[in-house]
Formats: C-alpha cells, sequence, structure tokens
C-alpha cells in the first residue's frame, strides 16, 4: 500500500463531442477550455478556483493560454507527464502528489485535440522524436511500429486474429449504445472487419484507433474535499509511471516484453500499492492505439496469459454489463473516438458513479491503463469509497 | 568528401549512431560494442549503461541475422511518402546473432515467399537516394 491510495479522487469529468479528425468548428485550445469548464460545472466547482494544471505527451493548450480565459484566481501547479500516451494514467499521479504536498487543491487533468491543416495528429503526436532508423526504412506511424509488435504477438506467440476482432466487437458494441461516441453508427460484423483495407500487416482498419478532435477533462481534489461535492467521487488508488530496464528509447530492441505493452512491473506495482488484483476488477478501459497493444497490456496486467488470449478475449466475456472484464466500455478508443487516450479517463469515473451507458452493475473498482508499448508507460486504478 | 546524410540529418532521437551511417556510406556494416565490457550496445549511445565506460568500437560485421518480427506497409504514410509507389513494401526487424542478437531495421528486398518469423536473411547495403531520405540504407533478403 501507498500513501498515494486514496488520497485523491475524480469529481468532475468534462468531454467536448468528437469530431472528425481536422473537422472542429473549434481550435484546439477553446475545446480545452470547454472540456475544464465542463468538468467544473459538473463537480460544483468554480471553474477560477482550479490552481493546478496537468497534461501529458504534446499537448499545446498550456496553463498560461488557458488562465485568462477561465478566469483563474492563482495556477500555484502545473506539470505534463513525459512521452506519449503511455503518460495518461500518470497524469493522476502527478496530480494526487500535488494535492498530497500542499501544492494545489483542485487539479485540471485535460487533453485536447483539434488538427491544423498542416499538424496532422500522428505528425504532432511523434513529437519528432522517430528515429532515422525507423524513417530511412519506411516506417513513420506508431500503426506500423505497433504492427512489428502486433506480428510477433500473433504470429510467435499464437494470439489468434479473433482475439483481435472480439477487441474491436465489443468496443463497437458499446459505442453503439453511447450517443457521444463517433463511431456510434459503424455497423461491426465478422464481413466488415475481414473486408476492410489493410493499414500496415497485421492491422486492418477496424484494429486502429480513430483519430479525433476533441478534448476532455478531469478534475482531482483530495478525498477530504471530494466527500462535499455534488458527484460521487472515484478514488485514485494507484496510478504508478515508469519502464523496466530493457525498455525506454531502444528502437526495437525492447527485452523481454517486446510483443506486449511494458506493464509488467508497472501492474506488479498498481496491484501492489493498491492491495488488489486482477480478479477483483469490475471494468477496465484498456488504451488501444492498435488493439494487439491492448490485448498484450492484459496480459501485463495478469488478466489472462499470452497463450489464454484466445479463450478470454471473446465478445461475450469483453463486454457490458455481465462479461468477465468488459473492456472500453464507452467504445474506447475504437470506437468512442481518440484524442491519445484521453476519452478513458472519465468513462473510468462514470463506471464508479454508476453513470455509463454501458454500465456494469455496481462497478467499484475500475481500471486505466496508458499507452501500451510507449517508450514510459503508466496504469491507474480507481475505486469506489467502498475500497478505501 | 561530406557524407549525404550529414547534410540531411534527421534529428530527434538519441543520435549517436553517426558511425553507422558512415559506415554504411563507405559501403560497410558496423555495430557499436563497448571497448571496456564489450557489450553490443544497440541503439548506440554516449556512455555503456553496463560499465559506465564512455568508449565504443565500431565492429564491421557481415550483414547476415534472423527476422524477428517485420510488417508490410499497406499506406503511404505522412513522413514516408517518398515510398508511396513502393506501397505494399515490407520492413524487417532483424536480429543479428554475431552481435549479440541486436536488432536492426531494414526494408525487405527480393521473393517474398518464405518470409517468416525466424527466417535467415542476408544484408545488402544501398546508396543514398530520395526514397531513404539521403540516407544508405541496409536491405534484408531472404537467405533460404
Amino acid at each position: 500500500m501507498s500513501k498515494m491510495r486514496g488520497a485523491a479522487a475524480i469529481v468532475g469529468i468534462g468531454q467536448t463531442p468528437y469530431y472528425k479528425r481536422g473537422t472542429s468548428p473549434e481550435p484546439e485550445l477553446k475545446l480545452a477550455i470547454r472540456a475544464i469548464t465542463q468538468a467544473a460545472d459538473d463537480a460544483g466547482i468554480d471553474v477560477r478556483d482550479i490552481d493546478g494544471f496537468v497534461s501529458y505527451a504534446s499537448e499545446r493548450s498550456d496553463p498560461a493560454k488557458l488562465m485568462p480565459a477561465l478566469g483563474t484566481r492563482e495556477c500555484s501547479f502545473a506539470s505534463l507527464v513525459w512521452f506519449h500516451g503511455g503518460g495518461l494514467p500518470a497524469t493522476l499521479n502527478i496530480a494526487s502528489q500535488a494535492i498530497m504536498t500542499g501544492q494545489a487543491d483542485i487539479v485540471a487533468v485535460y487533453r485536447s485535440m483539434a488538427e491544423g491543416s498542416n499538424q496532422r495528429l500522428r505528425v504532432i503526436v511523434a513529437q519528432d522524436d522517430t528515429s532515422s532508423q525507423y524513417l530511412v526504412n519506411g516506417l513513420d506511424s506508431p500503426a506500423q511500429i505497433l504492427a512489428l509488435r502486433a506480428q510477433r504477438l500473433m504470429e510467435y506467440h499464437g494470439v489468434p486474429q479473433s482475439a483481435l476482432y472480439a477487441t474491436v466487437r465489443a468496443s463497437y458494441y458499446h459505442a453503439s449504445n453511447n450517443p457521444n461516441a463517433y463511431g456510434r453508427t459503424v455497423t461491426m460484423n465478422d464481413e466488415v472487419y475481414e473486408h476492410a483495407r489493410m493499414i500496415s500487416e497485421p492491422y486492418r482498419l477496424f484494429d486502429c484507433s480513430r483519430e479525433n478532435d476533441a478534448a476532455a477533462c478531469i478534475l482531482v481534489v483530495s478525498a477530504e474535499r471530494a466527500k462535499d461535492l455534488k458527484q460521487k467521487p472515484a478514488y485514485i488508488l494507484s496510478a504508478p509511471m515508469g519502464t523496466m530496464e530493457g525498455g525506454g528509447a531502444l528502437e526495437e530492441n525492447w527485452r523481454p516484453y517486446y510483443a506486449t505493452a511494458g506493464q509488467t512491473e508497472l501492474a506488479e506495482r498498481l496491484w501492489r500499492e493498491s492491495g488488489y488484483g486482477p480478479k477483483d476488477v469490475d471494468v477496465a478501459q484498456i488504451y488501444m492505439n492498435m488493439n494487439s497493444m491492448g490485448i498484450g497490456a492484459m496480459v501485463d496486467h495478469g488478466f489472462f496469459a499470452m497463450e489464454e488470449a484466445g479463450a478470454f478475449c471473446t465478445f461475450e466475456n469483453l463486454t457490458a454489463p455481465s462479461g468477465k472484464l468488459p473492456i472500453n466500455t464507452s467504445g474506447g478508443d475504437l470506437g468512442e473516438g481518440f484524442i491519445h487516450g484521453m476519452g478513458l479517463i472519465p468513462e473510468a469515473v462514470r463506471q464508479i458513479r454508476g453513470a455509463s451507458t454501458n454500465q456494469v452493475p455496481g462497478a467499484k473498482l475500475s481500471l486505466v491503463t496508458g499507452g501500451p508499448g510507449d517508450l514510459m508507460s503508466s496504469t491507474a486504478l480507481l475505486g469506489a469509497a467502498e475500497t478505501l | 568528401m561530406a557524407y549525404s546524410f550529414e547534410q540531411h540529418k534527421i534529428s530527434g532521437a538519441i543520435g549517436a549512431d553517426d558511425q553507422f551511417w558512415r559506415a554504411l556510406e563507405d559501403g560497410t556494416f558496423q555495430l557499436s560494442r563497448c571497448s571496456s565490457c564489450r557489450n553490443w550496445t544497440w541503439p548506440a549511445h554516449f556512455r555503456c549503461g553496463k560499465c559506465g565506460s564512455w568508449e565504443f568500437e565500431w565492429v564491421t560485421l557481415e550483414p547476415k541475422g534472423n527476422v524477428f518480427t517485420y510488417t508490410r506497409s499497406r499506406y503511404a504514410f505522412d513522413r514516408v511518402l517518398e515510398r508511396k509507389d513502393d506501397v505494399p513494401y515490407v520492413t524487417i526487424v532483424a536480429e543479428i546473432p554475431e552481435a549479440g542478437n541486436v536488432r536492426v531495421m531494414g526494408v525487405m528486398k527480393g521473393d517474398e515467399a518464405g518470409l517468416k518469423i525466424g527466417a535467415r536473411v542476408k544484408g545488402s547495403i544501398e546508396p543514398p537516394s530520395p526514397k531513404t531520405k539521403n540516407y544508405p540504407s541496409i536491405r534484408w533478403e531472404l537467405d533460404l
């Protein structure tokens, strides 16, 4: 157990609509302001009282630009988690620490994205850190680089295509019940999946997340303050970040966890710090930049072994309300929309509140995993008051 | 004479592999090994994380390896549009047994029949071209 366990809670969520990439009627900064003000309204907090700002990766809507529009009385803490989508749950770690150490009282964790005409998401997301070893050899996109991992996961470790398809079907099924999901009207069946164009083998179109324009925000306060606010708090039980020896910037030289998500040690810390294990989790939002990487994340978290992936990853097991491990219940990165994973935390919170459109009845422990296969990653477990 | 890759430098990564590209442009395949503990260091770096040495030797090797993994790109991605007419093309990550099984990427050349994880490959060196962003490159071919 760690000191961080239950010290802070998520009390507000805000999300703009998801727009097709490059078509947002509003610029990125304005989307960020909308998501933050919504989160404050949801929590019953005066937006001017937000004094901490945390984001991750290549976020451009920095607090200095937000403050004048939010009417911020005082910004006392601002921080960005390094790397890409791997930083998503680590934002909760940073926010908890800021609150525990008295550096901030109300922390907004947010991510906003709207592609300009010349700054496409997949270029900005890469942050100019794709090495010559990739680019010289025709590799640019995370889709291609993660396809290398997927090929290994499937061909060498024997994870079947059916496991990938099950995550797609579950995601789009959940999206179809979520009026805010960008992919809610997509028909998904065997034929649609199999006939979709190949992107980078073994990934077909629907194995990849859909990039959108949107913003999302959650508000973090101390456990004490959370008790008096409008919403049922989602307590942050653990949110470890990092990577192991043999990980980091190694250009496909990762050892020994090449084909999964690189989250084995993170998950071990998560269970140790929270006092729970994979069998206790009610619902999981699994980051799926690409779905095989999400399967790797579930392996790393101990939900099943590599050789059990085919038997575990079925539509029935992965869907709410009664699957063994309902995942991505808003539709997730594949079906709801993708703004660098930031849609996952609000949905994990809705599950604790009992307010998801694909609710798992009585959900008390809600997992959010970070960008799998990122140079560094993170994971987080949220819990209802009973889990403290 | 200045090297082509130096005039078209791609920035943003660790950036300790200049000698790899220089050697390729000179027609040899070299990888880096710590001069002190002889640990193969790949990707190349500035200090040996195993023993703390700052000295590396660049060892000329025969480019031979085994397929560790691969992908066939079926879409022309933004930053590698130079290859749009080559789509689909295969990029191989090859393990180099002679260098502690470090993994080196290269675009596949020749017949794809028999491509699978574990297959033996041999490398050939190509001079800088627009397709390779004016860097030299190593290409992997099945060695069945």
